[in-house]
């Protein structure tokens, strides 16, 4: 099962806050809900885990990283993730993150991804896998928000920036593992959404 | 007293007699016994760990962690069946399968190993403590890529073979090559024809999916060394003859018992590995193993049916007279060479797909070939290939129509064999016992109004406004089932004839044994008719038994619309042994010559003096009381039925759609099945089986599919994809029949079940795509479901 995913998350940062997470594997695999870094082998090759939880099925992948590239100057990093749970279900994900600098000060993060999921996961089809990765990216892009601001926030708040409304707050604990009540819900209300979105 | 002759006929309830099923008092109180009701004491529960990849090496398998869990008593593996012999098994077709992956996993959801505990839910949970380290290999999803020279070998146990079961090899994803009828006298006829039609039609891959998923339990004694297996089985005596070779265990030591079976369509034909399993488990642990499979295990990993990748031409005459037909077919058998065909046919009876057409050359030519999807092919709702077959004849004929622009029903009505050619010799070497196909078209065509629904859809097509698009479907087939006489069929060497014991009791009620065994087809009801009708006993009062292989008589079983072709003949012939005897009796206690007696419903009178009469009921007393002197008491027979041919059940199908310009939905306005299965026993249950069949034959046209991506993952492999049609979905049926009896059975009967699947697939396709032929489309693959119709609307600008 193959999934390829373009994606633009509004981070309400400054580009080079978002840069320090994103070029700091351990802190930036941590914005993943349900991963970590559990080992660093040299600056390109990481062990880590992911903990994924959808309906029947779940999943404690294990895996290496591996950072392909490290841009400053584009503030771009490209890396390789590969990854078996016990189970034997397998995961890769090829991931190029870019940051770019918005108008206003803050930060699009611009990713782009090629995932291949093997095992129960894939058997759900097409539909179920391409929804889950966009909650997953989108509670992942949340994260990272939260933890840039915490560095540098942005002079200005963006109306449907990726900023949850209790980061204004303080530092709330980062989403840490993948919630799959969460994640129905999340599917439901985007489906609602899909089917009135036009006529409003 | 007196019950006059037409009172006394029906008080037997013989054939021809809507009588009730006798199955479903038990069925609809929920007293029916599946082989999950089965519950013995000291038993035990297996489950499957199975591979979440399609093609890997093995590299460890770690039980330990699943043994740590209090409850599970046993994690088996390759490794531990191969001092017995037992990680690989023979299949069907002459191939071996693996019971439990060995070194390599070669499917998504193939059996790895398995987890014996004290209770269900423990052996789940010992399923997920089994670890297993894969390493990844690249998958072969497609026939095609399989074929290329640098694509990777994935049987590697068979490397270096190239010799098969059917044949040379010549290609290491390569299984076999099987082709018949003339392949010169076709391509001559080609080479000067007026008319060529060629298309390339894909029958994609389905499966059965019966609602009792497969499952036995396996019970060895291990005292007195017997082998009891209560099993979902369409032959457990194949099954028994196979569990006594692989287990070395006697075949009389050896029992195995079909229950009440929930449904079957070929599903249940091959024996799995976890039958193979469940039964190990049970002689290493002493104790009874049940194993039940879910229903996503079912869909993923037993034998799914089609995966047919044909190429059809037909070379015609100017005026749409065939002359020849040609196919060419890439079959997907998937990892494991276990299709379920007659051994000797790897194709099953695909030749048939000439059709009810006159053809005067044809050839066809199969080639099996793996890859790494579940092992299968078997016969879903027909006789072995033949739902293909006539998909790929029906479909040409109509792209040769379009080709000609000539009616779909005229076209048919040319080639037809015409009713005073049968017995008709095929191109193929297929001996047609009988039709009358002009009979039953024209039945059809005034009982639809085809000339009104023709006008009705050019008037349709000429209005741009109008909301949905109409589309009318023909199909006019011929089935082979009955399979089948000995000198051609047989299953792993042993002859497809089929058997049945009859034993009258003193007081005159009966039972019946049998080698088949009914999945819903309600032999117990249909059977007892039979011997009612040659008897003189009413059908209340016989009993039929069968799937205990205990008690029943050798048979193989039901599948391929068999049991009333071979079986329900070997109950006629076995009926009339008795009869002969009893004739004898009554001679004797009326003190006349048997010459002097006729048979009337249920007694001997002597001719010209009706008053003079012995009902049968008085001849099994005498029979078990005072037979003529040097008789042997009793009253019973047994007969093996080896039949001297296939029957050949035919009909005619027409479906009129309409498919929204909007949302691609199609509707179906009208389906009229015309079915002649030869003499019918039991109306209410053919009408019935019509009613199933069409039904799956819509399933199939319209929705199910079992797909993979290009890792072999399985796509939808429950029931939230795959497509069960209930009756929110399905539509309305209207059925029809004629009677041509089948010169050879002895009763006359053909088989029915199959013919509603078999036929009604091809009419979806021919009216959806008779929609959109105006506009020169001539094919469109199913599943035909409203995004593919949709898109298919928006190629054409259409699409409202």
């Amino acid at each position: 099962m193959q999934v390829t995913l373009d994606k633009t998350y509004p981070i309400a940062a400054a580009p080079d806050a978002c840069w320090k997470i994103l070029s700091d594997i351990p802190n930036m695999a941590s914005c993943m809900p349900g991963a970590e870094i559990t080992e660093k082998i040299d600056g390109q090759n990481y062990k880590g885990t992911v903990k994924v939880k959808v309906g029947p099925a779940t999943a404690a992948f294990g895996g290496d990283i591996q950072v392909l590239e490290i841009n400053p100057q584009q503030r771009t990093i490209k890396m390789l993730g590969k990854g078996a749970d016990k189970s034997g279900s397998t995961a890769s994900m090829e991931l190029t993150a870019s940051l770019v600098a918005a108008d206003d000060g803050t930060t699009n993060l611009v990713g782009k991804s090629d995932v291949i999921v093997n095992g129960k996961f894939a058997q759900f089809g097409g539909r179920m896998m391409n929804s889950v990765s966009d909650m997953i990216l989108a509670q992942f892009a949340s994260n990272f928000a939260i933890k840039a601001q915490a560095i540098a926030p942005a002079d200005t708040q963006v109306a449907g920036s990726a900023t949850p409304s209790a980061s204004q707050s303080g530092a709330p604990a980062p989403v840490t593992e993948l919630n799959a009540f969460k994640i129905l819900w999340m599917l439901i209300t985007n489906f609602f959404k899909g089917i009135f979105g036009k006529q409003s | 007293m007196t019950a006059t002759v037409s009172e006394r006929k029906s008080a037997l309830m013989g054939m021809g007699d809507s009588r009730l099923r006798k199955e479903d008092t038990r069925f609809i109180q929920g007293k029916g016994n599946y082989v999950d009701d089965i519950k013995l004491p000291g038993m035990v529960f297996m489950d499957i760990v199975r591979s979440p990849l399609a093609h890997a090496r093995i590299k460890k398998i770690n039980k330990e962690k699943a043994l740590a869990i209090p409850g599970v008593l046993a994690v088996l593996t390759a490794d531990d069946l191969k001092p017995l012999k037992l990680h690989w098994m023979p299949t069907l077709a002459g191939d071996v399968a693996a019971v439990l992956a060995d070194q390599k996993v070669h499917f998504q959801m193939q059996e790895v190993a398995v987890v014996i505990a004290t209770d269900r839910y423990i052996a789940a949970d010992g399923v997920e403590a089994v670890e297993v380290e894969y390493e990844e290999l690249t998958a072969v999803v497609d026939p095609f890529e399989a074929l290329k020279p640098n694509a990777p070998v994935l049987r590697e146990d068979l490397a270096g073979k190239t010799e098969g079961a059917h044949g040379k090899r010549h290609h290491h994803n390569h299984i076999f090559t099987w082709d018949a009828g003339d392949k010169a006298a076709t391509d001559k006829a080609f080479d000067s024809a007026q008319v060529k039609v060629k298309e390339q039609i894909f029958y994609p891959r389905v499966h059965p999916c019966p609602l009792e998923t497969c499952g036995c339990v396996a019970s060895f004694d291990p005292v007195r060394g017997e082998l009891t297996t209560y099993i979902t089985s369409q032959a457990p005596h194949i099954v028994r003859t196979v569990v006594s070779m692989l287990s070395g265990i006697p075949e009389s030591k050896v029992r195995i018992v079909s229950p009440d079976i929930g449904g079957g369509f070929g599903n249940k034909v091959p024996v799995y590995p976890g039958y193979v399993c469940a039964i190990v488990a049970s002689i290493v642990l002493g104790r009874p193993v049940k194993w039940i499979e879910d229903r996503v295990e079912n869909l993923s990993s037993t034998g799914f049916a089609r995966d047919y990748h044909m190429t059809g031409e037909i070379a015609s005459t100017q005026d749409g007279k065939i002359q020849a037909l040609r196919v060419n077919v890439i079959a997907d058998h998937g990892a494991f060479d276990a299709c379920a065909d007659p051994t000797k046919f790897p194709a099953g009876m695909f030749h048939i797909c000439s059709g009810s057409y006159d053809i005067p050359a044809a050839y066809c030519n199969v080639q099996g070939v793996y890859t790494n999807k579940a092992p299968g092919g078997v016969a879903y709702r027909c006789s072995f290939r033949v739902t293909e077959a006539v998909y790929i004849v029906e479909r040409m004929v109509d792209i040769l129509a379009q080709k000609l622009n000539m009616d779909k029903a005229e076209i048919r009505r040319k080639n037809f064999i015409r009713k005073d050619q049968f017995p008709y010799k095929s191109a193929f070497g297929f001996e047609f016992d009988s039709g009358d196909h002009h009979t039953a078209l024209d039945k059809v065509l005034n009982a639809v109004d085809y000339k009104g629904l023709r006008a009705e859809q050019a008037k349709k097509r000429a209005d741009p406004n109008s909301p949905t698009l109409m589309g009318i479907g023909l199909v006019t087939f011929t089935e082979v089932v009955g399979a089948g006489p000995t000198k051609m069929c047989d299953i792993l060497g042993v002859g497809m004839f089929d058997s049945c014991e009859i034993r009258v009791h003193p007081t005159g009620s009966a039972i019946a044994r049998m080698g088949t065994i009914s999945q819903g087809q309600g032999h117990q009801t249909t059977y007892a008719q039979i011997i009612a009708t040659e008897l003189g006993i009413s059908s209340e009062i016989i009993q039929v038994e069968e799937g205990d292989t205990s008690t029943a008589p050798y048979g193989l079983g039901t599948y391929g619309s068999r049991s009333t072709p071979v079986a329900g003949a070997a109950i006629a012939m076995a009926a009339r042994k008795i009869h002969a005897k009893a004739k004898k009796i009554a001679a004797h206690l009326l003190e006349v010559g048997e010459n002097d007696l006729e048979w009337e419903i249920d007694s001997f009178k002597v001719k010209g003096n009706p008053s003079k009469t012995k009902s049968m009921t008085e001849i099994a007393w005498a029979a078990y009381n005072k037979p003529p002197a040097g008789m042997e008491p009793g009253l019973e027979a047994v007969h093996y039925y080896d039949p001297p041919n296939f029957t050949f059940p035919f009909g005619i199908y027409l479906c009129v759609v309409d498919i929204d310009k909007g949302t691609g939905e199609t509707k179906i306005r009208r389906f009229y099945a015309l079915d002649d299965c030869g003499t019918r026993i039991n109306p209410m249950i053919i009408e019935g089986q019509i009613h199933g069949g069409l039904t799956e034959g819509y399933a199939v046209a319209m929705g199910q599919l079992l797909s993979f991506d290009k890792q072999g993952n399985i796509q939808g492999n429950s029931l939230m994809d795959y497509f069960l049609p209930t009756a929110v979905e399905t539509p309305k049926w209207e059925t029809d029949f004629t009677v041509t009896p089948s010169p050879h059975h002895p009763i006359g009967a053909k088989g029915v079940a199959e013919s509603p699947h078999v036929g009604s697939i091809p009419t979806f396709t021919s009216a959806v795509v008779d929609a959109f032929a105006h506009l020169g489309v001539t094919h469109m693959e199913m599943p035909h479901t409203a995004y593919k119709v949709w898109k298919q609307l928006k190629s054409h600008g259409l699409a409202k």
